[in-house]
């Protein structure tokens, strides 16, 4: 057993090789740092030797809490006995770049008796524009492997391996450049770029005058929020006929199953608990792909380092800086990986502050609400030829409430705190644009839906079991309101009947604290419940029949895009924080914001519609 | 009264004399790595209005750099 450790500059390509050796489904993106944990995996030409990936880096000189992160557990591992060699990825397109950290990589493995072997990426460009790269050469003057490959096509994999594998013993320790001033990597790094490296104006001009179009105060700005748009908009046109299949698929299963099952009880139980609740959720696990999808679709073309950018200055008003965008972003798939995303932040006060408006950020877990409600009260009008739909516009209108109370959040606290000027400035690299590749993407998409489902499916399973437990009994789903649940909604209902909710929502909200999502399942066992005798009929529309006031569908959508109830969500971030103070104050804080918030919308709108 | 890198406008190249004192070290040094060091040629290859970052090319990279740090890069006439 061989142990290789995988490191390299941010947009080396290093996830995606990583993935090519392994098979693993690491997921890749175009954005500086996206990569903020290690992953491991064995070869899958070789499962005698073992990589590990570490995240992007662009110097073992660390400045941000990532990087620290990463360096130290790098040197950590340098010293472990099982660890035989170090693989380098640098991109040969901008070979200066890869080479300054590939220079102290070398120094400090030499140091530990480490083999290293240099990896020369996307050689595959290279040869599209008829630029050689002199990896013997380059080889002498490094004395270490260079192996020109390409992560996207396959190339030169075989022969990478078998350098991991069997490479030349560690010369001995040379004179380490460290000894130096700051500058002996970069000029050297600059000589063996100049000497050996491919000559032209590689990726440059295409992605300037992409740049004066995406970046420009005008057409950036439009170009900026039509994306952001597309992206809201395709969570409903994309996953619709998805949603309807799954959907129907369930229906029918329902159908041939229930006919075979003789005792009451469990034909009961089937059908409210399993198909009504845990049905109920499923049906909203296509749009959870279809938002990862296009969200990994703008990581990959590199164009969120752009967003990046676009949002810097806007940003700052709120106290937070460009580099807040993407944690936000992630935050919209799951504040988890945002939370971790927030490593990158290098300053600590904006990254707190940004870790303050990530769980207001519109995660997937609130879709599944966000598209009960919606459907129940908004009708699916469409305009332009299906483009622009009323469902869609409402839609992006509550991710805005979301992200708008984020940012005035952050904006608050930041003038609360003051400004001490010890923010570290925004330096960020702009990775070339490229075409993504769909299949990482589609896995990535699939992988996230899957982890949804297994994470939130059990619990969802006994939320709804336990619901339709209580529900059913003592008299065997006759009359809901005098079931066990039915006298405990009456205790809580005087909590609730200020938004104009009754004890139904009142239970599935409680329920809801232990995963947003699982307000859906416990709402579709009840109304299955109450509803036994009809047919299937969606959720939505037994929303609509209930009899729920406009306003109460509102103040729903306002309390669950302001409360913090992720469980998962607050440890992990006492875990980044270090401590619980931050995350049991935004628990209490953002919960009485969100019920005070939704009495307000509550009021607001029956006095409208009165 | 010396130029600092964030007056280039939009296909304005300069070189790179030093640093400002504000600057801290870590941050120089990452500067450094980056490209950013005395003697470098230095290309503003995008400048949005409104006090966006603008976006700087040094060797065959392109970073995007916002008015506090670029203020911090001191300059020395055209580059190459």
């Amino acid at each position: 057993m061989t142990r290789v450790l995988v490191v390299g500059s941010p947009n080396s390509g290093k996830s995606l090789l990583f993935n090519r050796l392994t098979g693993l489904r690491q997921k890749v993106a175009n954005f500086p740092g996206i990569t903020v944990d290690t992953h491991s995996g064995h070869s899958r030409q070789h499962p005698e030797m073992e990589l590990v990936d570490f995240p992007g880096v662009y110097s073992l000189h660390a400045v941000s809490g990532e990087e620290t992160v990463a360096v130290e557990t790098f040197s950590r591992a340098l010293g472990e006995g099982d660890v035989s060699a170090v693989l380098c990825v640098v991109d040969a397109t901008r070979l200066e770049k890869g080479l300054v950290f590939a220079l102290q990589v070398a120094d400090a493995a030499r140091r530990a008796g480490k083999r290293v072997v240099i990896a020369a990426n996307m050689m595959d460009t290279l040869e599209r524009h008829g630029l050689l790269l002199d990896d013997a050469g380059l080889a002498g003057a490094l004395g270490l492997p260079v192996i020109p490959i390409s992560a996207r096509t396959g190339s030169g994999l075989a022969l990478l391996e078998r350098a991991l594998l069997a490479g030349p013993e560690p010369a001995a320790p040379k004179d380490s450049l460290l000894a130096r001033d700051e500058t002996a990597y970069r000029n050297e790094a600059e000589r063996l770029s100049r000497t050996y490296g491919p000559r032209g104006d590689l990726l440059i001009m295409s992605t300037s005058r992409a740049d004066r179009f995406f970046l420009h105060s005008l057409t950036g700005g439009i170009s900026f929020l039509l994306i952001m748009y597309f992206l809201f908009q395709s969570i409903f046109t994309w996953a619709a006929p998805l949603m309807d299949a799954v959907e129907t698929s369930l229906a029918w299963l329902a159908s041939l199953l229930l006919p075979w099952i003789g005792n009451d009880i469990a034909r009961d139980f089937l059908r409210d608990a399993i198909f009504g609740g845990v049905g109920a959720f499923l049906v909203f696990v296509p749009q959870i792909f279809v938002l990862t999808l296009v969200v990994g679709l703008l990581e990959d073309s590199g164009y969120l380092a752009r967003a990046a950018v676009i949002c810097h200055r806007p940003l700052r008003i709120f106290g937070l800086t460009g580099k807040s965008f993407v944690p936000m972003l992630s935050g919209v798939a799951c504040a988890i990986p945002g939370i971790y995303a927030a490593r990158t932040v290098e300053s600590p006060r904006r990254r707190w502050l940004t870790y303050l408006a990530i769980p207001l950020m519109p995660c997937s877990a609130r879709l599944p609400v966000y598209a009960l409600l919606i459907t129940a009260f908004i009708p699916a009008y469409t305009m332009l030829g299906g483009w622009v739909g009323l469902q869609g516009l409402a839609m992006f209108g509550i991710y805005l409430f979301g992200i708008c109370s984020g940012l005035l959040v952050t904006a608050l606290v930041s003038r609360a705190l003051g400004d001490r000027g010890e923010d570290a400035p925004f330096v960020l690299e702009m990775p070339p644009y490229r075409m993504p590749s769909w299949e990482p993407l589609l896995r990535g998409a699939w992988d996230r839906s899957r982890h949804f489902v297994y994470k939130a499916g059990p619990v969802i399973f006994w939320v709804s079991v336990a619901v339709w437990f209580l529900g059913y009994f003592p008299n065997l789903g006759a009359d809901l309101g005098h079931s066990w649940l039915g006298s405990l909604g009456r205790l809580i209902e005087p909590l609730f009947a200020p938004l104009g909710l009754d004890w139904k929502y009142g239970v599935a909200i409680l329920a809801s604290f232990i995963a947003r999502e699982v307000f859906v399942g416990t709402l579709g066992t009840l109304f299955g419940i109450e509803g036994a005798e009809d047919d299937v009929v969606s959720l939505a529309e037994r929303v609509q029949a209930s009899g729920l006031p406009l306003g109460s569908g509102f103040a729903l959508l306002v309390f669950f895009a302001i409360a913090a109830q992720c469980v998962s969500t607050l440890a992990v971030l006492r875990r980044e924080s270090g401590s619980w103070r931050l995350p049991v104050q935004m628990f209490i804080g953002y919960g009485l914001l969100a019920y005070t918030a939704a009495f307000a919308t509550y009021r607001l709108v029956e006095w409208l519609v009165a | 009264m010396s130029s600092t890198l964030w007056q280039l406008r939009r296909g304005e190249s300069c070189v790179i004399d030093r640093f400002d004192g504000r600057l801290r070290d870590t941050y120089r040094t990452r500067m450094v790595e980056l490209g950013f060091h005395p003697g470098a040629a230095v290309t503003c290859v995008v400048a949005p209005r409104l006090g966006a970052p603008k976006l700087f090319r040094v060797g065959n990279a392109v970073y995007s750099l916002e008015k506090q740090v670029a203020e911090l890069v001191i300059t020395a006439g055209e580059g190459a």
